[in-house]
């Protein structure tokens, strides 16, 4: 009896001595990423701040050096992309207490340009005009999704010098780097299909269909990422990081974790590590607080997270995620550019 | 005690006439705002909605449904069969306007196969609507899909 009391005491010691070193291995690992990705610019994001409005911070990315870029308990402010050159910062601004849909931000609100510190921040147009802007490559132009069609707008002037129809697309456009395509969600066989557009020529093709949606180029401008929530999950599902080429070939799973809906994801400026935010609740949190913001190798893609057991068995390749959880946000973007210098 | 009689019966019969008129009004679907809104004005019956209606909070669509066309009151509809995109149909016609949609209501509780609507609309669709569209007769059917503005219940 002894004996058998002895044995399991044993087998418990040695349990819990496995479970450690796992656990500690895994934390060397994302220790290590944390400080391989540490001086790799900034990430600017959307988070409520002190005041209890959306406002706009930059990180480091590895979530040291944060602050507060636009600060202002009177707005809310979303959405934040650096031009290409990473000289100027585009961004939308809500009324006080807006609530910031998941689908509908890019319609909301006024369009905003200022200094990448935040500095200096100018409103372009009125309220809801210039929807879904995204930066040409040269920063001189912005695209618009309007209901007319996809917009080509010189900043400048502010008028509109190119036109394309836009074929069923309704949301979330954005502009290759290479100023070649744009991406966007549409309406094809199905809706919520992440499409691909000739920036010249109008002429579109299916990225992924079914479920798919908040697209954004790689900086090769060749692959595209996407939240998509696949068919054949048990009840509602959980919506996965996934990667295609633009031709809609070689489709990939990124990252998954069963009981998370991951969103916002977006690429560091060599491609080598990937953004997302992590919710429990879908649509990405942009109604709320949003989620934790991750960093992952892309190295390390396909990546599982989590027990999830139901995913695994789906993608049994999957490696075991090592993600750099860092605050709560919402749509991060990540520049080299070193503008993160305090004011 | 004539008087009072027939002050009595005047009202009764205008109460009549009034409820007759509502009635009418109802019969038809005709309001002020399906005969106004859109540039296009028809009665029709709801012919096959294929697939569910979702009730989806989180995420708004349009779903296209097939309708007999019974009566052009308004512009022109060069077809006997439309396809019309109703927006968030699970949700009732009098609540469904919303932060995507803004112009858009009418008196229909529920969509039903058989019954007959009269609508203000406008056509294509995607002049109009920017959203996702349930389109369970694409590749299907290549007629422009129109879009409903105004939807009333109206009598068969």
């Amino acid at each position: 009896m002894m004996a058998k009391q002895v044995f399991r005491l044993v087998i418990f010691v040695v349990g819990l001595c496995l479970t450690s070193a796992i656990l500690g291995a895994q934390d060397d690992k994302v220790a290590q990423l944390a400080k391989e990705v540490g001086g790799k610019g900034w990430i600017v994001y959307a988070s409520r701040g002190a005041n209890g409005t959306w406002d706009l911070f930059l990180m480091r990315p590895d979530g040291s050096a944060r602050r507060n870029i636009t600060n202002t308990p009177y707005y809310e402010e979303g959405g934040p992309r650096l031009s290409p050159d990473g000289k100027k910062l585009l961004y939308r601004r809500f009324a006080k207490g807006t609530t910031i849909n998941h689908d509908l931000w890019g319609f909301q609100g006024n369009l905003m340009i200022a200094e990448p510190d935040g500095s200096k921040p100018a409103q372009i147009g009125g309220d809801r005009e210039f929807p879904w802007a995204s930066w040409s490559p040269d920063g001189k132009q912005i695209a618009c999704l309007t209901q007319k069609g996809i917009q080509v707008i010189d900043l400048e002037t502010k008028k509109v010098i190119r036109e394309l129809p836009r074929e069923g697309i309704y949301q979330q456009l954005f502009w290759s780097p290479d100023g070649q395509w744009f991406c966007g969600v549409a309406n094809a066989r199905m809706m919520w299909t992440v499409v691909r557009m000739n920036a010249q020529t109008g002429e579109r093709n299916v990225v992924h269909e079914f479920q798919s949606c908040t697209p954004d180029w790689f900086h090769d401008s060749k692959h595209i990422i996407y939240p998509c929530r696949p068919a054949g999950q048990k009840g509602y599902g959980f919506t996965q990081l996934w990667m295609s080429e633009g031709e809609g070939k070689d489709t990939r799973l990124i990252y998954g974790e069963d009981g998370f809906h991951i969103y916002g994801g977006a690429l560091s400026p060599d491609d080598k590590y990937v953004l997302f935010t992590r919710c429990p609740q879908d649509g990405g949190g942009s109604e709320k607080s949003g989620a934790p913001i991750c960093v992952m190798r892309m190295a390390d893609a396909p990546a599982v997270a989590g027990a999830s057991k139901d995913l695994r068995k789906v993608h049994p390749e999957a490696k075991d995620a090592f993600v750099l959880q860092l605050t709560e946000g919402w749509e991060p973007f990540w520049t080299y550019a070193e503008i993160g210098a305090e004011k | 005690m004539k008087v009072v009689s027939t002050l009595i019966l005047s009202l009764a019969v205008l109460s009549g006439v009034s409820c007759a008129k509502k009635t009418g009004k109802t019969d038809t679907g005709a309001d002020p705002k399906v005969t106004t809104l859109g540039s296009i004005e028809v009665t029709a019956q709801l012919a096959e909605i294929r697939g569910d209606l979702i009730n989806d909070p989180l995420y708004d669509y349009a779903h296209v449904m097939k309708y007999k066309v019974l009566q052009v009151h308004r512009g022109k509809v060069d077809k006997d069969t439309i396809y019309i995109g109703h927006y968030n149909p699970a949700k009732p016609r009098d609540s469904v306007a919303d932060a995507r949609v803004q112009q858009i209501g009418g008196n229909v509780k529920q969509f039903r196969v058989g019954d007959v609507h009269r609508m203000a609309l406008e056509v294509p669709i995607d002049d109009h609507y920017m959203g996702g569209i349930i389109n369970k007769y694409f590749g299907e059917v290549d007629d422009p899909l129109y879009w409903a503005i105004w939807t009333n219940k109206a009598a068969k």
